[in-house]
């Protein structure tokens, strides 16, 4: 285990995060991302900034065990019990249930890891944009970019949904500073 | 076969209908969900009654039927769509006899009666599995998939992998009434 860093949680006002969920570590929450109970946060070395309209569902486990600051873009949605690593995350990503991404791959924007999809490559790597990894062998191929409007309806219809949706079951959390 | 399996007296709550719930299992919504009686579920398992359908009243969100399994660290949550323009999450109908394995994760629509679910497995969104199917250990079953009955479905994406004998029910109605019966705490 690494030095005991001191916690530095920021939550957004609008961001909605129960007490139920795991953080620890310097983490800031972005406004209307929402993050389920029983997910994990973990900034082990350097802090992770996570941005707006991101959705983290249960079991999922963010970590950061590098340095540098781990930044994780808009809009992103992270399946039951999926494991990143990943030091950058763009927008509109859709990450799976149960699959792991290892922290040298960075992830651009509008990818796709399919479930139980390991992407553990031993050298650093970039997932270009519209990247589809799927399937056992985590084989890959691009999306056209149709249905994108679609989606991102979809992606923030959910988000609205959960902000009403989770208070009125789960106790909020808040950050340090308010 | 007859071996019991024990447990510590205080880890489960007992209800009235012969339900057994963990306390460390986190159930989110509890008066969205509604147990047939006689089901078991075990540590650690997430089950989202929280995710209901918008609308006035309450709405069931997740029903089990008698006799099932949810199993260690499983994650039942309903699944979610966009129909006609509004988004919903809608309910997630179990029958009975059905036993899920340890550490899956399940946004099925419905799944019928004696279905047998393994380990690690994945069943995706809007998946309805019809009754006496049997889903092999780590197999993930892709959205919107039908199961048919008495077929068993393994692999990554899940496929059919050889028809079950008719007397499926039989035996998965045995084996789930006999691992209630099986399931009891430390005798002192």
């Amino acid at each position: 285990m690494p030095p005991a860093m001191r916690d530095k949680i920021t939550i957004h006002s609008r961001a909605v995060v129960p007490q139920d969920a795991e953080l620890k570590g310097d983490i800031t929450i972005g406004a209307g991302t929402i993050v389920h109970p029983k997910a994990t946060i973990f900034a082990a070395a350097g802090p992770i900034v996570i941005g707006s309209g991101c959705i983290l569902e249960e079991a999922v486990i963010l970590v950061n065990r590098r340095k540098e600051v781990m930044r994780i873009g808009d809009d992103n949605l992270f399946e039951v019990g999926c494991r990143v690593e990943s030091p950058s995350i763009g927008n509109m990503n859709t990450i799976s249930a149960r699959a792991r991404v290892h922290h040298t791959v960075r992830i651009s924007s509008y990818c796709f890891i399919g479930a139980g999809c390991l992407l553990v490559p031993t050298e650093d790597e970039i997932l270009e944009e519209y990247t589809v990894v799927y399937g056992p062998s985590a084989e890959r191929r691009n999306w056209s970019g149709r249905g994108k409007l679609q989606e991102a309806d979809l992606r923030r219809k959910h988000a609205d949904y959960l902000k009403e949706m989770l208070p009125k079951f789960n106790r909020l959390r808040r950050g340090d500073g308010t | 076969m007859n071996t019991p399996i024990y447990y510590q007296r205080g880890e489960y709550i007992e209800t009235d209908t012969g339900n057994k719930v963990s306390r460390r299992a986190a159930i989110s919504g509890p008066q969205n969900i509604i147990l047939g009686g006689k089901t078991i579920i075990s540590s650690n398992a997430i089950i989202r009654g929280d995710l209901r359908r918008t609308g006035p009243g309450h709405a069931v969100v997740i029903s089990l039927g008698r006799y099932c399994l949810v199993g260690e660290g499983c994650i039942m949550r309903p699944p979610y769509k966009t129909y006609r323009g509004v988004f919903n999450y809608y309910p997630m109908k179990i029958g009975d006899n059905v036993h899920i394995g340890a550490n899956s994760i399940v946004e099925a629509a419905t799944i019928g009666n004696y279905v047998e679910i393994g380990k690690n497995c994945i069943i995706g969104k809007f998946v309805i599995i019809k009754d006496c199917a049997k889903i092999a250990d780590d197999t993930i079953i892709p959205p919107n998939t039908v199961v048919p009955a008495l077929t068993l479905f393994a692999g990554n994406p899940g496929q059919i992998v050889e028809d079950l004998p008719e007397t499926m029910q039989e035996m998965v109605e045995a084996q789930t009434k006999q691992y209630y019966t099986r399931f009891q705490p430390y005798p002192n």
